[in-house]
């Protein structure tokens, strides 16, 4: 019976701790998924995991400093726009092409376009009439 | 002495295919083709290429045959697929939402530095040798005599599809509001004939891939795309032989 009891303590106290360390995860981590701007064009993709993780950035590269931490909260502003970036503002921050690709060139890098966001939302094309 | 004398009209053509770029570049800069290599490359034959496409390939233009001659280039790298173009096109001209008159393809690029796509408009062609048009019928398609653009009199289709499997291009859907096919006419009765000097598409493009403009004037920025050397100007699926009279372009 102790040992039942023992037993069950240690899972609570292991359960417990996995869920700490759960809450801990998402207070310091970053989202896993695509953010794709709608605004002023639809389909730019950000990554974090490919910032974080092949580019090697901190959260406080960019947060609260260049961007919000709520998502998409920059295409509220108006002048979240390509003038904006090859001023060195938002992306243009790093997308200089000094720190990283000049925001200026390989634009379908970013821009994944109306296909692009439909893919990653799971929209189907409309059926084109007549064939 | 009369051994000596070369008969220039008993000279085989050699054939072009060795002659190097840098010497047909200096050519083409001259304002001219070479056509011939004979007698071991120490004799070209050459024309003048003023006037004409280097777009088509083996096709050049001899002459553009309308006036204006609507024409539109495309550079494509600028290309983000926002689809304002289309947008613009659809409330312009009343495309309903299952059909199109532009669309943009979207082609993957693997092996690309950061960027692994790039995105392709693509309309009706306003080909100079229109296949849909040699198809039609009942003439419900016909290309406008005065500046190319390949027109569509619904009241005299009947729905027959025959042009839209000749076109090469997939530039054509069937309205069922008309009860007739549908296409691009380059904005002609919505905005052209009223004025307007740009195409909806053109107009909305926020990136300046759609270039709109006539061919048939040197001073128009399509004709001095089309007709600079040093850059790389193509047109889909020549192989179709059609003359596109929309261009490709980088840059």
């Amino acid at each position: 019976m102790k040992r039942i009891t023992l037993l069950i303590i240690t899972a609570l106290a292991a359960m417990l701790a996995f869920s700490a360390g759960l809450v801990a995860a998402s207070d310091d981590g970053y989202p896993d998924y695509d953010i794709i701007y709608t605004e002023p064009v639809v389909g730019v993709v950000f990554s974090h995991t490919f910032h974080v993780e092949e580019a090697g950035m901190d959260c406080d590269s960019c947060h609260d400093g260049v961007f919000e931490m709520e998502a998409q909260a920059a295409q509220a502003q108006p002048d979240y726009n390509m003038l904006a970036l090859s001023e060195g503002r938002y992306c243009g921050v790093c997308h200089d092409g000094d720190t990283a690709f000049d925001s200026n060139s390989r634009c379908a890098s970013c821009h994944i376009g109306v296909i692009g966001y439909n893919r990653a939302n799971g929209i189907e094309e409309a059926a084109h009439g007549g064939h | 002495m009369n051994k000596m004398k070369l008969k220039l009209d008993k000279l085989i053509n050699e054939g072009v295919e060795n002659l190097s770029v840098e010497e047909r570049r200096g050519f083409l800069k001259m304002g001219l083709v070479v056509t011939g290599v004979f007698a071991g490359g120490s004799l070209l034959s050459v024309t003048s290429n003023v006037d004409k496409a280097f777009a088509s390939a083996n096709q050049f233009a001899e002459k553009y045959p309308y006036k204006p001659h609507y024409s539109m280039i495309m550079h494509i790298d600028r290309c983000i697929d926002c689809e304002l173009c289309k947008a613009a096109c659809a409330e312009t001209n009343k495309v309903p939402n299952y059909g199109f008159r532009t669309q943009i393809l979207e082609r993957p690029i693997p092996d690309g530095i950061d960027q692994k796509r790039e995105f392709l408009p693509v309309l009706c062609n306003h080909c100079n040798v229109a296949q849909c048009t040699r198809v039609c019928p009942t003439k419900a398609t016909y290309k406008n005599q005065q500046n190319g653009i390949v027109m569509m009199d619904t009241s005299k289709c009947i729905g027959c599809l025959s042009c839209q499997l000749a076109c090469p291009y997939n530039a054509r859907y069937f309205n069922e509001e008309k009860w007739a096919v549908d296409k691009c006419n380059f904005c002609f009765d919505t905005r052209l004939s009223k004025g307007e000097k740009l195409t909806a598409c053109s107009d909305a493009c926020p990136a300046g891939v759609r270039v709109f403009g006539d061919l048939s004037n040197q001073r128009d920025r399509v004709y001095k795309e089309v007709h600079t050397v040093s850059r790389t100007v193509w047109v889909l699926r020549p192989e179709a032989g059609t003359k596109p009279n929309v261009f490709y372009t980088r840059g």
